[in-house]
């Protein structure tokens, strides 16, 4: 059982993926930030063309990828009380939630389309489209990073002592779902 | 039985309060708009990324120099997006 007061822990994982997250969550600030400027000069048309968002859905792929980010928070933990193979059935249900996700995502790509909604259509549409698409290949690549870190968790390559490889992983899946749930707020909620 | 055996871990309560506050921000969302509402969700997206970097990637744990450059970036970002809002 770790104490509030132990001396604090080396960073999870490998140091140089702290240098690659901060790197992109630089480049998605950027991004959220030219949008909400690009919102201040066209603020009727960000406020109307949002109407035509579905709401809803990003508000479950919100709740599919936190929840996906906790089945990760899990198997960190199993890995840490030496229990592999619970490691790699909780990545097993983050990849699914994953797949779940973009799912979702393509499915509203698929209304964006069927309503008229393109990279030319307007700003909104332009900004709405770049992030999504954006932050779905990034789910995309995270997903590949815990297939291959679930195959060595059932394979028995992580231990007690020696995880850093789920640590890694789970922070940089943690990543993108820290980056969609500014992206879900900024683009479907607040007008 | 150990307490600790039966006290919810933390990444849990954390999940469930993640689940809580996204609904709160959908709800709020929805119920219209302006500057207030826009502070009120940037402010809950605000905790949410906090409770993320804390309990889910780990950082209450690592040295603060690391937990803080997370909170500045959420500090930064979110109060670029609500310069922006509160001008437009």
């Amino acid at each position: 059982m770790e104490n509030i007061s132990d001396p604090p822990h080396a960073l999870p994982g490998d140091f140089a993926i702290w240098v690659f997250i901060f790197a992109e969550l630089t480049v998605f600030g950027v991004l959220f930030s030219a949008f909400a400027f690009a919102r201040a000069a066209h603020v009727d048309l960000f406020n109307q063309s949002q109407l035509a968002l579905n709401r809803g859905l990003g508000a479950a792929n919100t709740l599919v990828l936190v929840t996906s980010s906790y089945f990760v928070a899990r198997a960190t933990r199993a890995i840490k009380d030496g229990r592999g193979l619970l490691c790699g059935h909780w990545l097993t249900g983050a990849l699914g939630l994953g797949v779940v996700f973009l799912a979702l995502k393509l499915f509203e790509f698929h209304q964006d389309y069927a309503h008229g909604i393109t990279l030319s259509t307007n700003l909104f549409d332009m900004f709405y489209l770049s992030l999504t698409f954006f932050h779905f290949m990034h789910v995309l690549m995270g997903m590949a990073i815990l297939a291959v870190v679930a195959y060595k968790a059932y394979a028995g390559r992580y231990g007690v002592e020696d995880h850093a490889g789920v640590e890694t992983g789970g922070s940089y899946w943690h990543m993108v779902d820290l980056v969609w749930i500014i992206l879900f707020a900024l683009v479907y909620v607040i007008r | 039985m150990k307490l600790t055996s039966i006290r919810p871990l933390p990444c849990t309560s954390t999940w469930t309060l993640l689940l809580v506050l996204t609904l709160a921000s959908l709800r709020l969302g929805a119920s219209g708009s302006g500057p207030a509402l826009v502070m009120a969700v940037l402010a809950l997206t605000l905790i949410k990324g906090q409770l993320i970097a804390d309990y889910f990637m780990g950082l209450r744990r690592v040295r603060s120099l690391w937990r803080t450059a997370m909170f500045a970036y959420l500090v930064v970002v979110g109060g670029l997006i609500a310069t922006a809002y509160l001008i437009a």
